[in-house]
């Protein structure tokens, strides 16, 4: 039960994180392509747990393809945050005009 | 805050644990509580029970939704040449609903820039329409892309002497204009 209870809680944690970001984009955020693919990996994610109960094996390999989908966002994102350090200003406005970046971002 | 670092903890867990499964030999090594075998029938059973149940309840909630909560777009018909913030206000007693016209409301501005109407505020996703009129003659003004016409569209909620106030506004006019526009404390308009 460890890969199912891993893979199905890593699935939704980051699954709910992206569609917050996402969801944000009703607000003005322009959105980022690598979201989606990220929210299909954690999909792909969620599947890999329910194949882990019959073939635990196979079911890493779905989720290590899983996992590189996901990094496709959290990567670069991570990289910004990084590069733009955890001082960084919080934006308040709705208006992109002023301070929505399209660069991927894990703290909006 | 804290979401964004679980997510990515979980994730490199993930990651690791999956990799080391994927490529490490499985001949002649007992299964053990960190790489076991198919679980108990039983266990997939319940757990697919677990899964399943959410998903149909999820699916048959949104179908159900999908059919009884339609949002309408709105079709924005704005005074020809204007340009500024335009305000609208929703229900306001005694001002007129907005009419709806093949399946969305037309919202028609006067000159001076504020609507007041009776209808509610919709949320939502919904597709919005911008147009100029002049007379019966209607042309239709870019929302998004380097020519946008539309900007900082907001909505919010007003305290007052007369109750709450909610409000949907947003700018007519070019990025130049726009991003040039007087600094004003409170409301644009």
């Amino acid at each position: 039960m460890l890969p199912f209870c891993l893979y199905f809680v890593a699935s939704v944690i980051t699954g709910f994180h992206v569609y917050t970001l996402l969801a944000l984009t009703v607000y003005g955020a322009p959105f980022n392509p690598l979201e989606f693919v990220s929210l299909l990996g954690s999909l792909l994610l969620l599947i890999a747990a329910c194949i882990s109960l019959f073939r635990p094996y196979a079911a890493a390999r779905v989720a290590l393809i899983a996992c590189l989908l996901i990094w496709s966002f959290y990567a670069p994102a991570t990289a910004n945050l990084m590069r733009n350090g955890f001082h960084r200003h919080k934006i308040v406005s709705c208006n992109h005009e002023y301070g929505w970046d399209a660069i991927p971002s894990i703290d909006r | 805050m804290i979401l964004p670092f679980l997510a990515l903890a979980l994730l490199a867990l993930v990651t690791v644990y999956s990799a080391i499964v994927s490529f490490r030999r499985t001949e002649g090594v007992a299964p053990s509580w960190l790489f076991p075998n198919a679980a108990k029938r039983s266990a997939q059973i319940v757990v697919g029970i677990l899964i399943l149940a959410p998903l149909i309840a999820l699916s048959i909630w949104l179908g159900f939704g999908a059919r009884h909560e339609s949002l309408r777009s709105s079709r924005f018909l704005i005074p020809d040449g204007y340009t500024g913030w335009i305000r609208i206000e929703f229900e306001v007693q005694g001002a007129p609903p907005l009419p709806v016209d093949h399946g969305e409301y037309t919202i028609k501005i006067p000159a001076e820039g504020v609507l007041r109407t009776s209808s509610a505020e919709q949320y939502g996703w919904a597709r919005d329409r911008y147009y100029y009129y002049s007379g019966q003659s209607m042309r239709p003004l870019p929302d998004s892309g380097d020519s946008a016409l539309i900007w900082g569209k907001l909505n919010g909620e007003a305290s007052g002497t007369s109750g709450k106030q909610k409000y949907e506004e947003f700018f007519v006019g070019t990025a130049d204009q726009f991003k040039n526009q007087p600094k004003v404390k409170g409301s644009p308009l």
